[in-house]
């Protein structure tokens, strides 16, 4: 099936004005910020380019692990609108290179008094604990963990959207395609083993508390993003259809996306309880000072904004049959959904650089802007550039069919 | 009505040649027969064991629990690993009816009643072991909290295996009646295939007067959803809690945030393993083998695979974390479970649940019966190194080397633990005797959509173009 999405000017516009935003954001923060001789100030200009960029690093490889995962699942469901995921993974390079970049220059470049105030382990200065971790907590084994993550990751991401788009030109009825996709999925779940579901975590977002650990840490992570990530999927498959695109999409996947959301905000908040309630419940101060900061001191705030937006809300809302399948529901939760966890990465972030001088201001609404506009501008392009709906796929007329 | 359809790269889920009527008829046979000398035989064994656990059970709470091996130190040693071990067996039931049911996973029907059965029977042996553990097992109905006439004495509801009874307690209830909710209309098609007067009783008793009506079934549908809704949760829940158990201490080993959901990966590990194990015999000898397809061995070992290297990333988190704490408690006791003299337990585990399952990357051994059938009492050996592990190496180097202490278990021990084969065992046989041991209204559900002979049926589907099925399909709606 052809059918070709057009990137309306509207679409454009918004996506152009929104980076423009960032872009002013970003210059003012430099001046305002980078260039000030106040330390907090300093330090939030990178905190926050941090934050951004590790979130939308996160949310982007979502998308390249629900292809792999439905792959392996011979899942049915998604084929309707895989090409949104596709186009979100084929745009790995460019958040997880954004990613790196903000990284790396944290990790060289940034100093205030022989010290860094993000990643305190750069210059461990007789800690005794961070002199312990030195062996892998050092800038040489974070950038090579980090580039060699993010070169996977973008690999695959084009890897699956070549091996789609090749199908499309393979002769009818043809499924060698189909069962080699299935091998690099089961490939990349390794690949994914190793990075996300583990190190990645640890070394972008546990090691801004670098005293701190928790061996839940990376799945808590994955569960946040992942639930953010089939978010965006949702957003871009309900602005296809209202667009008049994706015509074989209809109620039951939406309805299926909807099921997403739910079950994995009730899984994140298994998580989120997990880890919080046995370190409240054991009380080792060691454990227990992560929580500190953020349920009583000045993050509280932030600590129950992150339950109520991201468990309270979705479960009343979302589990009722009928607002699974009502479009305007989803969306306004799928938007709930991804600011939610936008905040999540915000609360692990902060406090251990900001402490009490932690700001949701001009520059992190700012830069949160610029992002969803690069977000939009590289997902259309990639959308625009190829059919919106896959052929000869094996699974194309169970999906036409589907139920949820 | 809806097509019937599903894609030709699916294998079929039902083999052969079948109607409705050859379906009932394949499932109610084992039923409907004498059983073989081999069931006889295997039935008598089991009662055996079974009377054997008796005996050890009964001497223990003869004597007390001094005719064990635990001590001052490892005061938890075969009673709670073997308890571990059974919830964890007891997980996949629940899994394939409830969260594979979410996941509308076709193959599920072939299996599922025999997996929920073997979930609701290794519950049951879990359940004896913290209750022998208790030593004055006459007062083990002090963990029941209503008011009584013991004045302020009430069970403590900050405790984890406070919080462990609630969590049983309500899995097995909500298991056995989603189990039984789901047998409802087979037993009424083995009542009214009855050909003597008894089972036509017994089978029309149990069946609640079912008479297949539109209301019957709508009721039955409904009835299966809440279930399935109020069982989704349990299957995280039960084996979290059984995680909390050590989690919340602060015992090194013990004390560690992954534990919940890698307790809950582990366990669907290793009931799936049992699942492996019991099907490949319940195929063979009651000639099953095109209702449990080797697609459905492949599927399961692809689990396998999947849940052992979940275990596996785990594993190695918590030994990263240990190192990467920076706490010397913690390190030690890493140190001490993989040089200690335990040594074997830390090394049996890792190869039989990390190492051994990798071997499922290749189809031809997914595929391959006997080698899955081998593969599956691996992974149970070694789900139960990983408890013996947990529970033993964490204990076992107290933090006063005074305390150090080592631990095997005496005869009563390991006569419970065979006692609880026993009492498995002989449910099952009775189970698959006297039920159908697959669901045979589910199968019939399928088996227009996944059965071999109507999937050949769909090819002219499959030759259609994709255009042509969708404007078709947007009519028919």
């Amino acid at each position: 099936m052809n059918e070709r999405f057009e990137i309306s000017p509207r679409l454009r516009n918004t996506s152009l004005a929104l980076i423009a935003v960032g872009i002013i954001a970003l210059v003012a923060g430099l001046f305002n910020l980078k260039l000030s001789h106040d330390h907090v100030d300093q330090t939030r200009f990178w905190i926050v380019l941090l934050h951004n960029s590790v979130f939308f690093a996160m949310v982007t490889v979502a998308s390249i692990f629900i292809l792999a995962a439905t792959s392996l699942a011979q899942g049915g469901w998604i084929v309707a609108y895989r090409r949104v995921p596709e186009a979100i993974g084929a745009n790995m390079w460019l958040f997880g290179g954004i990613a790196v970049v903000v990284l790396l220059s944290i990790v060289y470049f940034f100093q205030i008094d022989g010290h860094n105030p993000i990643f305190h382990w750069v210059h461990p200065d007789g800690d005794a604990i961070l002199e312990g971790k030195k062996a892998f907590l050092n800038p040489t084994m974070f950038t090579a963990f980090t580039v060699i993550t993010v070169a996977l990751w973008s690999y695959f991401g084009f890897k699956f959207r070549a091996i789609s788009l090749a199908q499309d030109l393979a002769p009818k009825g043809k499924t060698k395609l189909y069962f080699y996709n299935m091998k690099v999925a089961a490939l990349f779940l390794v690949v994914f083993c190793l990075t996300m579901m583990s190190t990645t975590p640890w070394l972008w977002v546990m090691s801004i508390d670098a005293h701190w650990y928790s061996t839940l840490f990376s799945w808590y992570n994955f569960a946040s993003s992942f639930v953010s990530g089939m978010a965006m999927i949702m957003l871009w498959v309900v602005y296809l259809k209202n667009q008049g695109n994706l015509k074989i999409v209809n109620k039951e996947h939406i309805h299926d996306l909807g099921k997403f959301l739910f079950a994995f905000s009730v899984f994140w908040t298994y998580l989120w309880f997990s880890q919080f309630m046995l370190i409240w419940y054991a009380n080792i101060p060691e454990e227990t000072t992560y929580f500190k900061v953020r349920m009583q001191g000045p993050y509280s705030i932030i600590f129950y904004a992150n339950f109520i937006i991201n468990f309270i809300m979705p479960i009343l809302i979302l589990m009722a049959r009928p607002s699974k399948r009502n479009y305007f529901t989803v969306t306004f939760m799928a938007m709930i959904i991804v600011f939610g966890h936008w905040l999540d990465f915000f609360q692990m972030e902060m406090p251990g650089p900001l402490g009490a001088h932690w700001h949701l201001g001009w520059y992190e609404i700012g830069i949160f802007a610029g992002f969803i506009g690069l977000f939009i501008f590289a997902v259309s392009k990639s959308l625009a550039k190829h059919s919106l709906v896959t052929s000869n796929n094996p699974l194309l007329k169970e999906t036409i069919i589907h139920q949820s | 009505m809806h097509l019937k359809y599903e894609s030709s790269t699916r294998e079929p889920l039902v083999e052969g040649n079948k109607t409705y009527h050859q379906v009932t008829e394949d499932i109610c046979k084992p039923i409907e027969q004498k059983p073989s000398r081999l069931w006889y035989i295997g039935f008598f064994f089991s009662i055996s064991l079974l009377l054997f656990g008796v005996f050890s059970v009964f001497w223990e709470v003869y004597w007390g629990i001094g005719v064990w091996g635990i001590n001052r130190t490892i005061g938890w040693g075969w009673d709670i690993t073997n308890f571990v071990w059974w919830v964890g067996i007891g997980h996949a039931g629940t899994l394939i009816s409830a969260i594979l049911l979410l996941f509308r996973q076709g193959w599920r029907t072939g299996v599922n009643r025999a997996a929920e059965a073997m979930t609701i029977f290794a519950v049951m042996c879990a359940g004896q072991f913290p209750i022998f553990h208790m030593g004055r097992v006459w007062d083990a109905f002090y963990v029941l909290p209503y008011p009584n006439s013991r004045g302020p004495l009430w069970p403590n509801f900050n405790s984890a295996l406070l919080w462990d009874v609630f969590a049983i307690s309500t899995y097995f209830t909500v298991s056995l009646l989603f189990w039984y909710s789901g047998l409802v209309p087979d037993f009424a098609t083995i009542r009214d295939r009855a050909k003597t007067n008894l089972r036509k009783r017994l089978y029309g008793l149990a069946s609640f007067g079912w008479t297949g009506t539109a209301k019957n079934w709508q009721r039955h549908e409904a009835l299966s959803l809440v279930l399935a809704g109020l069982s989704t949760p349990l299957v995280l829940s039960v084996h979290t809690i059984v995680s909390f158990d050590f989690a919340t201490s602060v015992i090194p080993g013990w004390h560690t945030t992954i534990f919940p959901p890698y307790f809950v990966a582990g366990a669907i590990f290793s009931g799936f393993a049992m699942v492996q194990t019991l099907l490949i015999m319940v195929r063979k000898i009651f000639k099953l083998e095109e209702y449990i397809t080797l697609a459905h061995i492949e599927r399961m070992n692809k689990v396998i695979v999947l849940t052992g290297s979940i275990v596996g990333v785990a594993y190695l988190t918590e030994l990263f974390m240990a190192w990467y704490s920076g706490v010397e408690y913690e390190q030690a006791a890493f140190k001490w479970r993989i040089l200690g003299p335990y040594w074997w337990s830390y090394w049996a585990m890792m190869s039989c649940n990390v190492i051994s399952p990798q071997f499922f990357w290749f189809k031809k051994l997914r595929r391959n019966v006997p080698f899955t059938f081998i593969m599956s009492i691996v992974v149970n050996i070694g789900m139960w190194f990983e408890r013996f592990v947990i529970i033993v190496t964490s204990l076992y180097r107290d933090y006063i080397p005074g305390s150090w202490s080592y631990y095997s278990p005496t005869w009563p021990e390991v006569g419970f633990y065979l006692g609880t084969f026993g009492l498995f065992f002989t449910c099952f046989f009775l189970f698959a005797k006297y039920f159908p041991v697959i669901a045979i209204a589910e199968i019939k559900f399928i088996l227009k959509t996944s059965g071999n002979n109507y999937k050949e049926k769909m090819a002219p589907i499959e030759e259609k173009s994709v255009e042509e099925f969708a404007h078709e399909m947007e009519h028919a709606h």
